[in-house]
């Protein structure tokens, strides 16, 4: 057993969740390691929705990652990890667990769901991004919905290719380089049936180009789906000081820890569920001061107001933010 | 009423794969024509009424089309609204129908006593039935399976 097992502060993050056990680490590419956690005494895991994800601590840190089932009643919960060498140190920690090591994670957290009517699922991955995705190919095929996958990475780097391909058969398909990638793109943003919805995950560029692509060609917003994924892990940035104006209280927020993580340990309980700036959870309002936005929920105009931040990520670019709390 | 094959009449000279907007009207006045699509290619079906018929022709067209298509509906609410429940179960979405709701159109009313279907002109609240010449007083329920509101002998209570 390494460290990792011997953590004995439960983050927040994770408190009132499960304590899972490693049964299985394999490697899916030189950088992609899929980790399978199941319950020491034997039982079977709570299910959850397509595209839902685990929060699991790491010594002290948390991080989240998507689950690759179906959500079906699991007796086990993979999840596939991506190292990121200049990232928080969470990916590190992440790969250097060993079987039989007892981890710290949250009851599954959907951020992602499916449309439960849609008749056809187009399916958009990209390198890591294909855990979420997979989890909806995975129930879509179990509930007998249709879908189709068009999967994007490195030659080398791709991550459970094999099973999408025994998943899917002839409705997947494998691009390598962005300019194949567009063809097949357009041809299929072109030629769906009225039920089908879009699901796309991978880096934010490589979303942003995908959705607006769709949006181009007539897509309705409410057709569209995604889940951020890979972006890069944030840098630790810079302490600062929080002044909670309500309750009277400062606290504060060193550098590597973010203010979420900061108020929790004060015992402030702040909703909160990707934790990582996509769901727009965790956001509070801002009274004075300018925080560093690092998210990926807020519009560029909310940004500019300055007015809310999601504390599980933003930071400050003043000494001092004063808070409504 | 239109009585030719609708499913293969509404999708006359409709492309398959359509990604425009398709333009329904319903009722004998009722018309998109002042509905400006844009740039978007436009595709025009009228109907006289949201008859089972017309329905399966709307269905037809929108099976033929694929994400992308937008789709415009005018007329009496009742109608349009059955309409939008078709296009709805095709698998459009809310913000991809547009409503032109016709408030004073023509509307087709059935009369339960002798069967027969009148056209009736303005917003009134009776019409006298084609059929039977009954007074029909109209009512605001629009059965899909007739394609027609309800109407109802007007002054059945003081009958002797
Ligand atoms: S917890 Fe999701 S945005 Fe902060
Ligand atoms: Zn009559």
């Amino acid at each position: 057993m390494t460290i990792t097992a011997l953590q004995s502060s439960v983050h927040p993050a994770v408190e009132g969740g499960l304590r899972l056990q490693v049964t299985n680490i394999s490697a899916q590419t030189d950088s992609i390691s899929s980790i399978t956690l199941v319950d020491p005494s034997g039982g079977r895991l709570p299910s959850y929705v397509p595209g839902s994800h685990l929060v699991v601590q790491y010594g002290s840190g948390v991080n989240a990652y998507s689950l690759t089932g179906s959500g079906n009643a699991p007796s086990e919960y993979i999840i596939s990890v991506l190292r990121v060498d200049e990232g928080a140190g969470g990916s590190i920690a992440m790969h250097q667990l060993e079987v039989g090591d007892l981890v710290f994670v949250s009851y599954p957290r959907s951020a992602f769901a499916p449309v439960s009517n849609a008749s056809h699922h187009l399916l958009v991955a990209a390198g890591i991004g294909i855990t979420p995705i997979l989890s909806h190919a995975r129930a879509a095929s179990d509930r007998g919905t249709t879908s189709s996958l068009i999967y994007v990475y490195r030659p080398g780097a791709g991550a459970h290719v094999d099973e999408a391909r025994e998943l899917m058969g002839s409705a997947l398909t494998e691009c390598g380089d962005r300019n194949s990638f567009q063809k097949v793109l357009t041809e299929q943003l072109t030629t769906q049936s009225l039920g089908t919805h879009l699901y796309v995950c991978g880096p934010v560029d490589f979303m942003d180009s995908v959705l607006n692509q769709a949006r181009e060609l007539g897509w309705s917003q409410a057709r569209l789906h995604s889940e951020a994924f890979g972006a890069a892990e944030l840098d630790d940035g810079e302490p600062f000081t929080v002044n909670l104006v309500r309750s009277g209280v400062k606290l504060d927020v060193p550098a590597g820890v973010s203010l979420l993580e900061t108020l929790e340990k004060a015992g402030k309980t702040i909703p909160n569920m990707c934790r990582k700036g996509i769901c727009g959870e965790c956001v509070l309002p801002v009274l004075r001061g300018t925080p560093q936005h690092r998210d990926l929920y807020l519009t560029d105009e909310e940004k500019a107001s300055n007015t809310t931040m999601m504390c599980c990520v933003s930071r400050s670019e003043d000494p001092e933010l004063e808070l409504d709390l | 009423m239109c009585s030719m094959s609708m499913p293969q009449a509404a999708v006359a000279g409709l492309e398959p794969g359509f990604r425009g907007v398709i333009c329904a009207s319903f009722g004998l006045t009722g018309d998109t024509a002042g509905y400006d699509p844009g740039a978007q290619p436009r595709h025009e079906l009228h109907f006289d009424a949201a008859t089972p018929a017309a329905l399966a022709g709307l269905r037809s067209a929108l099976e033929r089309s694929n994400v992308g298509v937008r789709l415009v509906l005018s007329g009496p609410p009742a109608e349009i609204r059955a309409a939008a429940a078709l296009a709805a179960d095709c698998g459009l979405l809310d913000e991809e129908v547009t409503l032109l709701e016709a408030l004073a159109g023509p509307r087709v009313i059935y009369c339960p006593h002798c069967h027969t279907t009148t056209i009736m002109q303005g917003d009134g609240a009776e019409v006298e039935c084609q059929g039977c010449a009954t007074t029909l007083a109209v009512t605001d329920h629009f059965s899909r399976r007739m394609g027609a509101y309800l109407g109802y002998s007007a002054y059945a209570e003081e009958a002797s």
